[in-house]
């Protein structure tokens, strides 16, 4: 069975047409999609800007790191679920979409990047507090996830002007 | 005096035709557009879900929205200078789109509750409850904004 043939499979069905066709599923589950962005993008942003040393400099990292946490993981998964459900919609369009094709491969990088760091940088954040400059580690990672970041955007709005 | 002299001007002024020149230009002054409301709307929502008793508890309302202050502007000037640039590629048709005006009416009235109640709301001596009512109008006006903004494209 090939990807094409799964992609066809995923067209016909009744939730793929409705969202498709309907008048208002498709705008709303994007606007979801969009203020999940929105919401907790910013936060993710908040911790990486903290990471660099950018800004909410008075606060411990263990404070932003730690607090954000839950609310980050929470977006995400509504980010992937409102975009999982925007993607069954047409996923005829999106195999042929190279933007779909260069998020799906930045998304496999978000999850390498999760395994990577977590241990060092996002886990490990009481340890950060402790030491007398920002480890140059987790520097790069929240450089790296600013990076994914934009780029899963720029990707995703992409696709819509993919022909 | 009427406002389509203006509209007219703008849509072909230098702005609209580097909008609408390359391919490429829309979507990517759309991402930054983007990456200014998560950094307006995320930073603000930090603060709003502090003042409901939630997030970021060990730091007060107000240590939060004075930590976040220069990411909340830097995320208002973004949206504010792209924003505008999308609006020059297709002036006209933004102008009669209900869901534009719907945004943008929302748009000044968050802005001006922001900068007058929200500031005041964090103050230490506020009562919870009212707080957390703030709160709420805030979140429930940049969703407004966000909402608004998506449907632009669909009706």
């Amino acid at each position: 069975m090939s990807l094409l043939s799964i992609c066809e499979w995923i067209q016909n069905t009744d939730l793929s047409t409705a969202i498709r066709e309907g008048a208002l599923y498709y705008p709303i589950i994007g606007g979801v999609h969009l203020l999940a962005i929105a919401l907790f993008g910013g936060m993710l942003l908040a911790v990486d800007v903290r990471l660099l040393g950018w800004g909410m400099r008075r606060r411990a990292v263990s404070d932003v790191v730690g607090q954000l946490r839950a609310w980050k993981r929470f977006g995400f998964v509504v980010v992937v679920a409102s975009g999982a459900l925007l993607g069954w919609a047409e996923p005829l369009k999106l195999y042929h979409s190279k933007s779909f094709w260069i998020k799906m491969a930045l998304l496999l990088m978000v999850g390498v990047h999760a395994l990577v760091f977590r241990p060092t940088v996002y886990g490990n954040s009481t340890r950060l507090d402790e030491a007398p400059s920002m480890p140059a580690v987790a520097k790069l990672a929240a450089a790296l996830s600013l990076i994914l970041w934009a780029g899963l955007v720029l990707s995703g709005r992409l696709i819509a002007f993919d022909s | 005096m009427s406002v389509l002299p203006f509209l007219n001007w703008l849509g072909s002024s230098a702005l609209a035709n580097a909008m609408n020149g390359p391919e490429w230009a829309f979507p990517v002054v759309e991402c930054f557009h983007f990456f200014g409301f998560a950094l307006l709307i995320g930073t603000i929502a930090i603060v709003d879900l502090r003042l409901l008793g939630t997030g970021m508890r060990r730091q007060s309302p107000a240590e939060l929205t004075q930590d976040l202050k220069p990411w909340t502007l830097s995320g208002l000037a973004l949206m504010l200078t792209t924003g505008p640039a999308m609006f020059a590629a297709d002036p006209r048709v933004y102008y009669f789109n209900p869901s534009f005006r719907f945004k943008i009416a929302c748009l000044l009235v968050a802005i001006l509750y922001h900068f007058t109640f929200l500031r005041r709301a964090v103050r230490p001596d506020v009562p919870p409850v009212l707080g957390k009512l703030a709160a709420v109008v805030s979140l429930a006006l940049w969703i407004a904004v966000v909402g608004g903004g998506r449907m632009i494209a669909f009706v």
